[in-house]
């Protein structure tokens, strides 16, 4: 990147010189820029991720109107892609081939191999980063956000994965109300542990609060939120001194044993996985489980879709619990992040950086965030009204945010994650045992990332 | 071929084999216009509700008109390129002597049996050199040139069974080669090309990754990215919306085989009908 | 060059044109992908130098000196004359440049963001973010998370950074620094030592034997057999019955089988009167995984084989059955002797083509099991799109997919060309009649 910048400067140099005389001097002519900005996986509620930008253009074109130059952006939005793997292969190929746009909403994860390909440009070489409002960004987003040393996107949103119990059926299997309220305490400090939510969660079919395979009702799918269990039993999936990615056996294999553990005793369908999210929604929200996880996005579609009214009064909700020794509780964060892709020129560049900078302002990321029901990135959206006035989001930043981690940056954590799910999958189903899954994991991760990862 | 014996038995073994497509496509309709209670499995309330879509613009979303023109202009574009490219090489490899007809022939179809899906990123090498990468034209080439082996063989199955004395005959009378194809050959593969016509619209009808992939800036939404859309919503997903879309989507192909279903039927073996 | 030479030539030129240069190309292109580790990565049209920190991570301890990694990793920026002359060769402002000098004069900061700092300090900075950064690339000196095109150049500016420099030391850190793909014979080995190799290669041929003899060809063939025998109304709406699936979006389709099969289904609903408990059909065991990716896929494709059949059946001069009913025949007879032998070609391009069909398709097995329970129903086709073109994190292993195509495609031919053999091919092309 540095080459380009180098030959822009001149430009650059020219117009500010020239931005300073211009108090006094006639308006320049006006410039145009056309600002294309692709969001993948997004909802209709998600359009703020767009929106911002556009709202971010018209600030900035005022602000450069009070130094004199006039600029007009157009913002050209697209949400609608068909699903990320449509989203991600668009995008790739078409800055590759100069017509991709020049924002992208997507997930930390494509930081690492984007940067390698030099589709994205560095985003700290075109914002500062110590002004507000990057500066007063979650210092944890921030970091998920770069890659190799080296700033490469502001975060979008934050979320976070938290474990759910119904409230009900815990207090019928004698949880008393002051229980209920200390669980997240309990659970934080490690006190309460995965295992005892699979002994609880068979107490709720014993006394025939929800049906087999109902008591502990994990995410039906492959995501981000399996790795928190690796986390509970201690694994690490980075070494940022060497920079290799960590398979732990120990705790993989504890991971693995434990929903092996969960499916044998029955608290937990043996073919859960794939199991209709929508059916998934409808029974969590509605008292058909006992405990599960999930994310906290899931708030809006339980209060909204699937009509619970009252969630503060019937789910209780905390970090992923510990998995006893050597282990902790933990949650995941997955934000997206705004990245500035090497689509046009220095200039254009230059533009997308700092509309997303004026994106990342308390008050207009607040408008995603409780439009979306995800958590915001910065310390001062708690004094926005709207995102304080909010009592999910409040609790959930304060109850989960500081504790989160993220999943590494790295070319080949993809890999090392399809891996780590077919082995799980096999040992869900009964194919294989925990030790033969992690022992296949093993040659596999090894065959496929050869000195990228270490096997502890 | 009805031959006045009993065929009440054939028909309720078809019957059975049938309930599960039956069962599903008649629910498929009734979901589109009624309601039903959460938790009950039988609709109690008629609406028209769900097909709302086709008067206002569903949040988020393009028109489903300017979708479903975009759609139309795909299939019927890939459509009419297989249909005139399929039906000239077709007769060449059928009639004429060509060197290498074989080769070509077993080689097209050995190429079908290359995933299409790994392909993508060749594809986009060789259009972004051309300079189509990231236009509708370049992918309606792509998804002509990805039809054409079917085409191609279907096509040769018809000329394979048009007489040759009818060429013969035009030859005698001093036509040229190429004016025997058009004037004589042609018209007596006509059900070949109305059948493949039906084939090409729906394969292009439902395309769903290419336009997608290779021209994302294009602005060409089709129908089965729109449908996909309302499903990949997690937060509010409409599944009554989603079957209505659905259906629509299906509605002017099923007019389209109700209309050319006679022609489908004879797919094979145009000419030589006795 | 003959008449009919020419005329062959144009008829068959735009076919070839596109067919070479939209599918046999990309073909060829992807075989030879199949030997790269091409990826999301390492980008497609190639790639550039760059010592960064992944790059030390990688340089590997044994062939490097730790020094050199250590000079290599530092970043250096000096704010020496000649960054200062080319702040005055930029037309930037000369109080800022005199105040830098004059503060800072020979400082040198470990990172670009303290020196980013200490212009921020200044009194007469630019009001601009982006002067200030621009300013402050003047004056690196280092290589660190430089970016360069050429190799010479990299090179260069590498033997300045390190002067001692032994041979094998920077052909290392070149390769290592070098973002692009390369050639490699790795993919092959990956996949033959990858355990569930094998187990997916049953399950590929498991799917595509059973869907093909049960559905494609097979049921296609009792369709197409059985609706000759029924009245012209009766044969129309079970041919438009079974033409239903090939026309409904895919997306729609499954959701439909899922509607009728799942925990919350309309099979459930049903038995659930006659008070049976309810399992969910389609993920219950391996074996209903099975039963409903071949009743899924069946369906779909006993289409395309019907509609071929049923037009070959009717291509059949009509006064042979008549003949055949006169002498009495059954209808079985009718079937053995006067339609089965006619339908040699069709079932030959039908099995051909769904076989290869068949092999390259997963979409419905992608929308209904995934590949599960476990990965039980995970075929070769789904695998290569799965590890190779869908990524959750979002390396797509280009190279890998492609070596996982290519497989597929020597499994299609070694098929065609059996198929070929056993109908008989060249029998099938005959030599033209005109000759001119």
């Amino acid at each position: 990147m540095t080459i380009m910048k180098l030959e822009s400067i001149r430009t650059t140099a020219l117009a500010a010189a020239a931005a300073g005389a211009m108090l006094v001097a006639t308006a320049a002519s006006a410039q145009d820029y056309n600002i294309t900005v692709w969001a993948g996986g997004s909802n209709d509620a998600d359009i703020y991720r767009v929106e911002a930008i556009e709202m971010a253009a018209d600030i900035l074109e005022r602000e450069m109107a009070i130094l004199g130059e006039e600029v007009n952006i157009e913002v050209d939005g697209r949400i609608d892609f068909g699903s990320w793997d449509e989203f991600k292969q668009a995008v790739t190929l078409g800055v590759e081939s100069g017509t991709g746009p020049n924002i992208v909403v997507t997930s930390h994860g494509d930081i690492a191999p984007w940067s390698s390909a030099g589709i994205i440009r560095p985003v700290e070489d075109y914002v500062d980063l110590d002004a507000w409002p990057l500066n007063d960004i979650y210092d944890n987003l921030i970091e998920i956000s770069s890659f190799d040393g080296i700033v490469y996107g502001i975060p979008q949103d934050a979320e976070s994965r938290p474990f759910f119990a119904w409230i009900p059926h815990m207090r019928a299997i004698g949880y008393s109300d002051e229980e209920i309220a200390a669980l997240p305490a309990r659970v934080q400090s490690g006190d309460y542990t995965l295992y005892d939510v699979l002994d609880d969660a068979e107490a709720m079919q014993e006394a025939g609060l929800v049906e087999p395979g109902y008591g502990f009702y994990p995410r039906v799918s492959n995501g981000p939120d399996y790795w928190q269990f690796y986390q509970s039993f201690g694994g690490e999936m980075h070494d940022s001194e060497t920079g290799q990615l960590v398979l732990d056996t120990e705790a993989m294999t504890r991971f693995y044993q434990f929903f092996a553990d969960a499916v044998e005793r029955g608290v937990t369908r043996r073919n859960h996985i794939g199991t209709p999210w929508d059916q998934w929604y409808a029974e969590v929200a509605s008292g058909q489980a006992g405990l599960w996880h999930g994310g906290t996005w899931h708030y809006a579609r339980y209060t909204g879709r699937e009509g619970l009214d009252d969630f503060f009064g019937n789910v209780q909700f905390s970090l992923i619990p510990s998995g006893g020794d050597g282990g902790g509780s933990n949650t995941i964060t997955h934000p997206l992040v705004y990245l500035v892709t090497s689509q046009d020129d220095e200039d254009t560049a230059f533009i997308a950086a700092e509309l997303i900078k004026i994106a990342s302002e308390p008050r207009i990321n607040t408008l995603h965030a409780i439009l979306s029901a995800h958590l915001g990135i910065s310390e001062s959206q708690s004094q926005v009204d709207l995102y304080s006035g909010d009592r999910w989001a409040r609790e959930a930043t304060d109850r989960l945010l500081p504790y989160a981690s993220a999943m590494p940056n790295h070319v080949g954590f993809g890999d090392y994650w399809n891996l780590m799910w077919a082995g799980l999958e096999s040992v869900w189903a009964g194919q294989a045992t925990p030790e033969e899954a992690v022992e296949g994991l093993q040659v596999a991760a090894q065959n496929a990332l050869g000195d990228n990862i270490v096997i502890r | 071929m009805e031959d006045g014996k009993r065929t009440w038995h054939i028909a309720t073994i078809l019957g059975i084999a049938s309930v599960p497509l039956i069962i599903m496509y008649l629910f498929l309709v009734i979901d589109t216009v009624t309601d039903t209670t959460a938790g009950s499995p039988i609709p109690d309330r008629f609406t028209f509700e769900h097909w709302r879509f086709l008067w206002q613009r569903i949040d988020g979303r393009q028109s489903i008109w300017l979708v479903t023109m975009n759609t139309f202009i795909f299939a019927a574009s890939t459509t009419v390129l297989v249909l005139a490219i399929s039906s000239t090489a077709a007769y060449a490899l059928s009639r004429l002597n060509m060197p290498f007809r074989r080769f070509f022939l077993a080689g097209i179809l050995v190429l079908h049996g290359f995933p299409t899906i790994t392909l993508i990123i060749a594809i986009f090498l060789i259009l972004n050199m051309i300079g189509l990468y990231n236009t509708l034209i370049g992918v309606i080439l792509v998804k002509a040139a990805l039809e054409l082996p079917l085409g191609i063989w279907i096509m040769k199955g018809f000329y394979d069974s048009v007489p040759w004395e009818i060429e013969m005959a035009g030859i005698q009378d001093g036509a040229s080669r190429f004016m025997v194809w058009r004037v004589l050959v042609l018209p007596q593969v006509a059900p070949g090309i109305l059948a493949l016509g039906v084939f090409s619209f729906l394969a292009g009808w439902s395309e769903y990754i290419l336009p997608q992939v290779l021209a994302p800036n294009a602005n060409v939404q089709v129908l089965s990215v729109y449908l996909a859309g309302l499903i990949a919503d997690d937060l509010n997903p409409d599944f009554n919306l989603f079957k209505s879309v659905g259906l629509f989507y299906m509605v002017p192909v099923v007019i389209f085989y109700l209309f050319f279903q006679k022609h489908l039927m004879n797919i094979y073996g145009g000419g030589t009908k006795g | 060059m003959t008449q009919q030479t020419k005329l062959g030539l144009g008829f068959m030129g735009p076919a070839i044109v596109i067919v070479v240069l939209l599918f046999l190309a990309p073909v060829l292109l992807t075989g030879f992908f199949s030997f790269t580790n091409m990826s999301t990565a390492t980008g497609i049209s190639g790639g550039t130098y760059r010592i960064t920190e992944s790059v030390l991570n990688r340089l590997p301890a044994d062939q490097v000196r730790p020094d050199v990694i250590v000079s290599l990793s530092e970043s250096q920026f000096v704010v020496d004359e000649a960054g200062l002359e080319a702040m005055r060769a930029e037309g930037l402002d000369p109080a800022f440049i005199e105040e830098l000098a004059e503060r800072h004069g020979a400082e040198v900061f470990t990172s670009g963001d303290d020196l980013e700092d200490a212009m921020k300090d200044l009194d007469n900075r630019p009001r601009s973010i982006r002067v200030i950064k621009g300013a402050v690339d003047m004056f690196e000196r280092s290589l660190r998370d430089r970016d360069f095109a050429e190799e010479a150049a990299f090179t260069a500016a590498l033997d300045d950074a390190v002067v001692d420099l032994t041979d094998n030391e920077r052909v290392v850190i070149v390769q290592a620094a070098y973002s692009g793909w390369t050639m490699t014979t790795s993919n092959f080995s990956r996949l033959w030592s990858t355990p569930q190799t094998g187990q997916v290669i049953i399950n590929t041929l498991f799917y595509v034997g059973m869907t093909l003899l049960l559905f494609n060809v097979g049921f296609a063939l009792v369709l197409a057999i059985t609706t000759t025998f029924l009245p012209a109304g009766q044969s129309a709406f079970f041919r438009a019955i079974w033409f239903l699936p090939r026309i409904s979006p895919s997306v729609l389709y499954v959701l439909l089988w899922k509607w009728l099969a799942w925990d919350t289904g309309f099979i459930n609903a049903v038995l659930g009167q006659f008070g049976m408990a309810g399992r969910n059909w389609m993920l219950d065991t391996t074996a209903n995984a099975w039963v409903f990716v071949i009743l899924i896929n069946g369906f779909v494709g006993a289409s395309m084989g019907m509609i071929i059949f049923t037009s070959a059946i009717r291509a059949i001069p009509k006064p042979l059955f008549y003949a055949a009913q006169v002498d009495g025949a059954s209808r079985w007879q009718q079937v053995r002797f006067i339609i089965l032998p006619q339908l040699v070609w069709p079932l030959l391009f039908v099995s051909t083509y769904q076989t290869l069909s068949l092999l390259t398709s997963f979409e419905y097995i992608l929308l209904s099991t995934e590949g599960g329970p476990g990965s039980t129903t995970e075929v070769w086709s789904l695998s290569a799109y799965q590890t190779a073109l869908s990524n959750y994190a979002g390396n797509l292993q280009y190279g890998y997919g492609a070596t996982m195509a290519l497989v597929l495609v020597a499994i299609g031919v070694a098929a065609s060309l059996l198929f070929l053999r056993l109908f008989n091919f060249k029998h099938l092309v005959s030599r033209p009649r005109i000759e001119q």
